[in-house]
């Protein structure tokens, strides 16, 4: 091993370091710690000048090894290393030491004992510095094509995304047609338009599209591999197709409850509002006279706590619906709040109370009850804010229930290896920053697979989901720095303790194909999917994964420095 | 078992304590507490780890057997890790930790560990004020000379 | 370069988010910022709903990376001028004002702040506090620089004969008070607007006593109460004395869903009352909160279980009802509401030691200068028209021109995340559409 020759820049920062620390003294104190070839101070190691002085100190002094004592690597160590890749030094040779925010900052009433601190912390930064190695990125090319599962306005919005930018999108749809629920719907809100053209013109550009392969009725039956190349194979109507992606987008979409509540499947005028659109749209629905909703059939109850967030504008929108079929019918929508949230909401919301549907307000305590022998005939309520108890003559009673997950997410999550969250929708990487982005990288989610979402927020979320995906596919390359895991398969004893704790499932046990050791079972890091948590390095009981630029050598010479070796 | 008298604390006496910061949470709430200007007492070291949870126990026992008087964990809030469940482990074994520090007689209260987010710079002073304190009144950390 | 280029207006998350997104594909981004610092309203929030995550721990790396990214250019304390061209080469004026500090030069260290003699209301800090004439608005800023407001500051008043502190102590020589406002012109293919919202005066609403009754305060100003980097330190301390509130009240819906101001709903302020309520039992166990409302609506993910739990962890109450007035107690200080609970039709009174307003939120002021310049069209609430909301819901009606966030609709933080990538995407598409 080529002996260090570690550089030490000990930053004034003006007098924010200065003014407390005694840099000079800092600086002669570092001169004398082992395999110290160099050390000086600078006014402000970040200006031009500072950087000059890196990269001069780096040639000068022969240095392999850099330290800065400043401020903190959370803002500053990508500049630090770009000045020492400019000099030509490994940029994984730098160590950061803070003086500044951790010292000068916080000990301003005690300048010697700050002084005495700053020594310390710079002792223990070039004790690490040691033991540094020079590091490369890794870097994996990048498939450039996309697979899309699930033919709904949300994944064909991002199929077309895509496909406009120049990419390879292979579309995956398990039905024998395009358009997802919305197929299905009489009506949409709050346009209160039918949407068959409006799909029909996306379904359109989809199939007409010469960079979307579409495979329909298909299934996704096999995924391997990581971001930038998964392995996919699909059945497609009995023929097995295989292909190479780079990145995967579901929009699998979701389903409607069918409930076991207010007697549905019993009575024949019960139906759920996706049985009233059905009905509609094929001219079915029977005359009718009264007709009462009811909203959170299912929903918001301890079995299934979420609010569906869509069926309160269905709900309101097929009762205005009912009023302009029959202007004579009492219609009356059974809430227990009234989702019309923003400002298109609000208003169909006061529109639809002026043409006279009528709003009662119910509680989980004073559920309604539904009457009647063959059919219902009437809805008994509790008004509360009336305090009267109504019974509502009744001919159509109009179940809202919520969007539940489809039965297949969790074969779907076990084969793409995403997770599952409440009720069974997929579990997005974070829930405010990260929402169309699962953990494992290079997989997105988007629409009402991950969460109960209208046309409008299902589509956003397509074009998000692309926006994230388009990423990695534009950039042909993925990146990752330098502190991930490594295994020396030597020491390893294939315990499978890594595997176990690693967050991302980026440990694999396997045979090793390396001279000497051929068949040994050993764990093998996928640098594509390692975080650089540093989870396996503690969990190993004797030290065979190691996280680079924090190795139990690296971390020991720190404590060594800081206590005296024992 | 026998642990140290902790009543024989020197006058002058100036604790050396490590504290293991976790780079998304300890170490940034750290650094807001230095540009928030929150003066603390100057016996706290920080060595920063990408993760609570890359801290081996091991290397607790070593600082303590060469003679740290404290050693501290700080990491992110249980349930905002930035790799989802690795304060999980450090807090599993941080208890189990504890009981071998007693086991081997060094008083547990040397080590501690604390949930410190990246914006809780007042949070992080207290600590370091109320540890660096803890650890003074536990007085030198003997254990090495016993051996 | 038109091509290659998109401009974000709006340095909030949704800005943000827009322009790392157009980053990493490889666009050239200008994002634009009227204040000194990006972060916008998150910035300012302590907490998020429904995870309780601390905010600017979740903001603040991608505040870092958009200002570290090689393929931004930040523009912050700069305004859009003007805008011409035809989409797809929209040629853009941006007046980057002076800030009287060398950006290159400035180390953010703070010591003008120190120094400098006069002061004015915070803006971040929603009027509770003050800040000075030399100022970093919040201590995570980016860029970490100082700015000098002209409006109160005596050496630029006085024309240089006065003051002038801040220049003696910066050791880093960065303070320039012959800076000028620049014009920076650029061409670029595509525009996104993120310019986000500001707060409803509930002043207007004198039967609530905001501005009369001292313990009557804005949901945002006790943001910044709660917030443990405030000027309160994250105590409550109601304004009249100082003591600790042991009933606090919310009531929800201050100019939203109000036939005389907004009629709209403003969409979050059921979630953000809640976490708010939450947050004050967390800081004291013995707080108990009411909070008043119409509709509870919590729609998103783990909403309804967030809710729950405040009522059953947290000594939240529901009570459903708009008051209809607040008066004060003259010799405590403490507000009385006066309302009628709709759900027993009783008709009575409740002293409580602080009340805050849940006020609306309307579109950010900057949006009316942008509409004129591009002939865009606002709704009658200032919000962006999207002509085609279901399908195309980023789309302005120009093409080019898309808009996502609060700008165009009330939303929360992941919504307005979501829009904000469905935006970069849409950009994206619309300027490589010619490769």
């Amino acid at each position: 091993m080529i002996t260090p020759r570690i550089g030490v820049f000990v930053c004034n920062c003006g007098t924010n370091i200065g003014g407390t620390v005694d840099v000079p003294q800092v600086v002669e104190y570092a001169k004398n710690l082992p395999y110290v070839a160099h050390a000086e101070s600078n006014l402000y190691t970040c200006s031009e000048e500072g950087i000059s002085s890196i990269k001069h100190g780096i040639k000068e002094y022969d240095l392999n090894r850099v330290v800065v004592a400043s401020c903190t690597p959370r803002t500053h160590q990508p500049l630090f290393r770009n000045a020492c890749a400019d000099a030509g030094l490994n940029p994984y040779l730098f160590e950061f030491v803070n003086i500044r925010e951790h010292c000068s900052w916080i000990h301003r009433q005690n300048p010697g004992e700050a002084t005495e601190k700053a020594k310390e912390l710079v002792k223990m930064g070039v004790a690490k510095a040691r033991w540094l190695d020079a590091q490369e990125e890794f870097k994996s090319e990048v498939y450039p094509t996309a697979m899309i599962i699930g033919g709904g306005v949300a994944g064909m919005s991002a199929a077309l995304n895509l496909a406009n930018q120049g990419f390879e999108v292979h579309l995956v749809e398990k039905e024998p047609e395009l358009g997802g629920r919305l197929l299905k719907l009489n009506r949409i809100f709050p346009i209160n338009q039918d949407p068959s053209e409006l799909v029909g013109n996306i379904v359109k550009s989809v199939e007409g599209h010469s960079k979307i392969r579409l495979h329909m009725p298909a299934v996704v039956k096999s995924a391997s591999g990581y971001i930038g190349n998964f392995d996919i194979s699909v059945d497609e109507g009995g023929k097995e197709v295989s292909f190479k992606v780079g990145v995967i987008i579901v929009a699998t979409g979701a389903q409607v409850l069918k409930p076991e509540l207010y007697r549905y499947g019993e009575l024949a005028n019960v139906l759920t509002q996706l049985d009233l659109e059905q009905r509609l749209k094929d001219g079915e629905l029977e005359e009718f006279k009264n007709v009462v909703m009811i909203n959170c059939v299912g929903a918001r109850i301890p079995e299934r706590p979420y609010c569906s967030r869509v069926c309160c504008m269905t709900a309101i929108k097929n009762a205005a619906l009912m009023k302009e079929i029959n202007p004579q019918a009492k219609v009356y929508v059974l809430y227990r709040d009234l989702m019309t949230y923003g400002v298109e909401f609000e208003e169909y919301y006061r529109e639809v109370k002026e043409a006279g549907v009528r709003f009662i307000r119910y509680t989980p305590s004073n559920l309604p009850q539904v009457m009647g022998a063959e059919r219902v005939e009437s809805v008994r309520i509790y008004d509360e804010l009336m305090d009267m108890e109504l019974e509502l003559p009744c001919d159509l009673l109009v179940l809202a229930t919520p969007l539940i997950a489809n039965d297949d997410n969790e074969e779907l999550s076990k084969m793409l290896k995403v997770p599952i969250g409440d009720g069974g929708f997929f579990l997005e990487a974070h829930i405010k920053l990260r929402p169309v982005e699962f953990p494992m990288d290079g997989i997105y989610v988007s629409g009402s697979c991950r969460w109960p979402a209208d046309i409008r927020e299902s589509i956003a979320q397509g074009y998000a989901a692309a926006s994230e995906a388009v990423i990695p596919l534009r950039q042909g390359l993925v990146k990752v720095e330098a502190i991930t895991a490594t295994v020396d398969p030597k020491i390893c004893k294939g315990c499978g303790t890594c595997v176990l704790v690693c967050p991302f499932d980026a440990i694999e046990l396997k045979e090793s194909e390396i001279r000497g050791l051929e068949g040994k079972i050993v764990s093998e890091v996928n640098t594509a999917l390692c975080k650089g948590c540093g989870l396996c390095a503690a969990a190993c009981p004797n030290g065979a994964i190691q996280q680079r630029g924090f190795t139990d050598t690296q971390l020991i010479s720190m404590v060594n420095a800081l206590s005296g070796k024992r | 078992m026998k642990l140290q008298d902790t009543k024989e604390v020197q006058t002058e006496f100036k604790p050396k304590i490590l504290a293991f910061c976790c780079n998304w949470c300890a170490y940034a709430g750290a650094d807001l507490a230095g540009v928030s200007r929150f003066q603390m007492p100057t016996d706290v070291r920080v060595i920063r780890v990408m993760c609570s949870g890359r801290v081996p126990p091991e290397l607790i026992i070593r600082a303590l057997a060469n003679g740290l008087d404290g050693v501290m964990i700080l990491g992110c809030h249980p349930g905002e890790c930035h790799y989802s469940e690795g304060n999980y482990l450090t807090r599993r074994r941080s208890h189990v930790l504890k009981r071998l520090l007693m086991y081997i007689g060094i008083e547990p209260e040397r080590f501690q560990l604390r949930w410190v987010s990246a914006a809780e710079a007042a949070k992080f002073t207290a600590v370091v004020k109320e540890i660096t304190d803890k650890i003074t009144a536990l007085g030198p950390n003997r254990w090495v000379d016993k051996r | 370069m038109a091509k290659k280029s998109v401009l974000v207006i709006g340095g909030g998350i949704a800005g943000i988010q827009s322009s790392l997104d157009l980053a990493n594909m490889g666009f050239q981004v200008y994002l634009v910022e009227k204040t000194p610092s990006i972060g916008g309203r998150m910035s300012q929030l302590d907490k998020t709903f429904p995870t309780n995550d601390c905010s600017m721990c979740i903001l603040a790396p991608k505040m870092i990376e958009a200002s570290r990214h090689p393929n931004i250019r930040l523009l912050t304390y700069s305004e859009v001028e003007e805008v011409a061209g035809d989409s797809g080469k929209f040629k853009v004026k941006i007046r980057k004002k002076a800030r009287f500090v060398d950006e290159e030069k400035c180390t953010g260290c703070g010591t003008c702040m120190q120094k400098c003699p006069y002061k004015t209301d915070s803006e971040f800090e929603a009027g509770l506090a003050k800040r000075k004439a030399a100022y970093i608005p919040f201590p995570q800023a980016v860029p970490n620089v100082a700015t000098i407001d002209p409006d109160i500051c005596i050496y630029i008043k006085s024309e240089g004969k006065k003051c002038g502190a801040c220049m003696k102590f910066c050791d880093a020589g960065a303070i320039d008070f012959s800076q000028q406002d620049r014009i920076i012109e650029v061409e670029v293919g595509s525009i996104i607007l993120a310019t986000g919202f500001d707060l409803f005066d509930p002043s207007v609403l004198e039967e609530y006593g905001y501005g009369k009754i001292k313990n009557v305060i804005t949901a945002m100003q006790y943001e910044r109460m709660i917030s443990a980097s405030g000027p309160t330190g994250g105590q409550l301390q109601r304004p009249s004395d100082g003591k600790t509130p042991k009933k606090l009240a919310f009531i929800q819906c201050v100019g939203s869903r109000d036939t005389h101001y907004k009629l709209y709903c403003s969409s979050v302020c059921c979630m953000h009352a809640t976490k708010e309520a939450i947050l004050a039992n967390e800081h004291y166990p013995d707080l108990e909160a009411f909070i008043f409302y119409t509709d509870m609506r919590a729609v998103g993910k783990r909403f309804q279980e967030y809710i729950a739990r405040a009522e059953q962890q947290y000594k939240v109450t529901y009570i459903r009802s708009r008051p209809s007035k607040v008066t004060e107690d003259q010799d405590t200080g403490n507000p009385i509401l006066w309302y009628e609970e709709t759900t027993s039709r009783t008709r009575t009174s409740m002293e409580v030691d602080m009340v805050v307003l849940c006020q609306a939120m309307i579109p950010s002021g900057s949006i009316k200068d942008i509409s004129c310049m591009m002939h865009l069209s606002l709704n009658d609430y200032q919000f962006v028209h999207i002509p085609d909301r279901l399908f195309h819901p980023v789309d302005t009606e120009i093409p080019g021109l898309f808009a996502c966030g609060f700008c165009q609709a009330p939303q929360d933080i992941p919504d307005s995340v979501v829009q904000a990538s469905a935006a970069a995407a849409r950009a994206a598409e619309f300027v490589s559409k010619d490769e």
